[in-house]
């Protein structure tokens, strides 16, 4: 029997720095058997040891088109990112996975898709941006609305402009207020009052919103505004996980596992459980 | 016909299998006044009478409270994994109460849903359960208000049922049961009892309706007011499952191990934020229960609970599942005090 414990190894292949305490970190099978049998969808999450301190539960935040590796993206928070932090190129790293449920691309096909993200929120973001981009033809316009605190907080800058770029695509960047420099040329301002000022159009289009609590409670009713109906309104949650495989009991929001039934839920789902995220 | 086997047969029984190197575990004094269950060196040290159910269960015997699930080695920048594999030794637990053998079944579930845990599935493999029915209950057995009793045969391969003259009559119900006592008992016309056990305390269907819209009941917060969070119901039940993984090791390597935790403790649910979605006793309370007797039904058809009791006997400020719900009944009941 085989043991669902136990991770793969895998080299670190580039590690980023995006901000002064986030870096991602992009890592492939050392078995090249196991990365042939590799496959998972945008969405998806992993379990990533850093042998000796542990494992912590990170988005794949790379696109499931790319085959040649993964990508993940952290936060120096703790035991297991402090020592993901130091990692170097030729480094190796434990992954469990994929596991969860994902974002259901097909569904939105022939959609308009709204990105909205917050600080370190844009990685779950980035792999469905990403495979939405790289399958044009398949979706309408396409708006990412990225808000951090400073203009030092962007997490994947360079991707934005590498978007920008792309047809029928709109991005839109905000800091807080004073989270500016004298020469940010994009938006100041929180999140809710942005999206808001862009007037975007609602119509036959599906939002998707990762960020800390408070900016999802006070753009969710800005959505709501617009027109768009709890059912067509994403999240991702980060409960914490353990096993990521149900049993470790840990990731339940009431009687949801949110590692096998989730993390991908709609606001409409998220209204039926209770407040355990 | 029935078949029984004497008392001293039986201590045989378990002096001839600890002999042919196999686990045997049983009831014992592992203190002087505390009955728990624990692998024995000998016969002797097997306890089947003056106890009403041991201070643990027997879940730590498929489920350890501490399991090395891989082997890792640090070589510069290079890791070595070992797989680990549980013992294969045979394991036999004699004198289990119904209620934490009425538990087996109840974990196979969450350990094999998608995900199989060999950890767990070969351990019960090799493991053969010979319960002993109750021939007595105290006041916090609740065994047949969970659809139990002092002889389920839910999760035994054999059961013993005292005899009045010290003997047991011997029930075989697997293949496991039968093959241990194959050849050792005698056939007789008398037949062992179990008590008739408590009477009924809950109404699980009421648990389950109460349970429905229950997130924002102020009563959790009343009811765990007292409450220590040192995860002693948790630990010692024979069902709560929830377990941590971590690494433990040095510079060189360690091993990655599975260690039993608890949804009682206040780090359990953190975020790397710092936010807490369970962030006061309340909360993890309800959280205890509503997985006990609604999350689990929903999901797997059975009740996280065997009534057995040991949350309560191990609280040391008198929580524990039935004091709870209890108090939960309490809250809901219209309040009948007259006023003035």
């Amino acid at each position: 029997m085989d043991n669902v414990y136990k991770p793969e190894l895998m080299e670190v292949l580039d590690v980023h720095q995006h901000t002064a305490d986030v870096k991602s970190i992009r890592i492939k099978f050392k078995d090249p058997g196991k990365a042939n049998d590799f496959s998972f969808r945008v969405g998806q999450f992993g379990m990533f040891s850093a042998f000796g301190a542990g494992e912590s539960t990170f988005n794949i935040c790379s696109s499931s088109n790319w085959k040649d590796f993964l990508e993940f993206c952290f936060r120096k928070t703790g035991k297991v990112t402090d020592v993901l932090w130091r990692l170097d190129p030729g480094d190796t790293i434990g992954f469990r996975g994929p596991y969860g449920n994902s974002y259901p691309m097909e569904e939105w096909e022939g959609k308009n898709l709204i990105f909205i993200g917050g600080g370190i929120a844009m990685p779950p973001i980035r792999c469905a941006i990403w495979y939405a981009l790289e399958n044009r033809d398949k979706y309408g316009g396409v708006t990412v609305v990225y808000g951090a605190r400073t203009v030092g907080d962007f997490v994947f800058a360079d991707e934005l402009d590498q978007w920008a770029e792309k047809e029928r695509t709109r991005v839109i960047r905000c800091v807080d207020p004073g989270g500016e420099t004298p020469d940010w040329p994009y938006e100041i301002g929180l999140i809710p009052h942005v999206i808001e000022k862009a007037r975007i159009p609602a119509d036959n289009a599906v939002a998707l919103v990762v960020g800390p609590p408070i900016m999802i409670k006070f753009t969710l009713p800005v959505l709501d505004k617009m027109g768009l109906a709890a059912k067509d309104v994403y999240t991702s949650l980060e409960n914490r996980m353990k096993c990521g495989i149900g049993k470790c009991g840990r990731c339940n929001c009431g009687p949801v596992y949110v590692c096998k039934e989730g993390p991908i839920f709609t606001l409409e789902q998220l209204t039926q459980l209770p407040q355990d995220y | 016909m029935s078949q029984t086997l004497s008392h001293e047969d039986l201590l045989k029984l378990v002096d001839g299998c600890l002999g042919q190197g196999k686990v045997v575990a049983g009831p014992t004094l592992v203190k002087p006044d505390l009955c728990a269950y624990a692998a024995l060196r000998a016969s002797d040290q097997l306890v089947l009478k003056d106890f009403i159910h041991p201070a643990n269960s027997i879940k730590g015997f498929f489920f350890p409270r501490h399991e090395p699930i891989c082997v890792y080695r640090l070589n510069g920048n290079d890791v070595e994994l070992e797989d680990v594999d549980p013992p294969k030794t045979e394991q036999i637990i004699i004198g289990v109460r119904p209620c934490d053998a009425a538990a087996l079944p109840i974990l196979d579930h969450v350990f094999n849903w998608d995900y199989a845990d060999k950890f767990y599935n070969e351990r019960r493999e090799n493991t053969t359960v010979v319960t002993l029915a109750c021939t007595d209950y105290d006041d916090n057995c609740f065994c047949t208000s969970v659809g139990l009793g002092p002889a389920a045969e839910k999760g035994s391969d054999a059961m013993l049922l005292p005899l009045g003259d010290g003997g047991y009559e011997v029930r075989c119900f697997t293949d496991k049961g039968k093959a241990l006592f194959e050849g050792k008992t005698t056939p007789s016309d008398k037949t062992g009892s179990a008590s008739e056990g408590p009477a009924r305390k809950i109404d699980v269907k009421w648990i389950e309706e109460a349970l429905e819209d229950d997130y924002e009941n102020p009563a959790w917060k009343t009811i765990s007011l007292r409450c220590l969070g040192c995860g002693a119901c948790a630990y010692n039940c024979p069902t709560c499952h929830c377990f941590d993984i971590v690494d433990e090791g040095d510079a060189a390597g360690g091993l990655r191990v599975k260690n039993w935790d608890s949804c009682q403790f206040g780090q359990f649910t953190v975020h790397a934020s710092g936010h807490n979605p369970r962030a006061n006793q309340g909360q993890r309370q309800r959280q205890r229960i509503q997985h006990k007797f609604r999350i689990y039904p929903e999901k797997f058809n059975e009740i996280l609970c065997t009534g057995c009791g040991a949350c309560t006997r191990n609280c040391p400020v008198a929580l524990g599942v039935l004091n709870t719900l209890e108090a939960l009944r309490a809250a809901a009941a219209p309040d009948t005090s007259e006023v003035g």
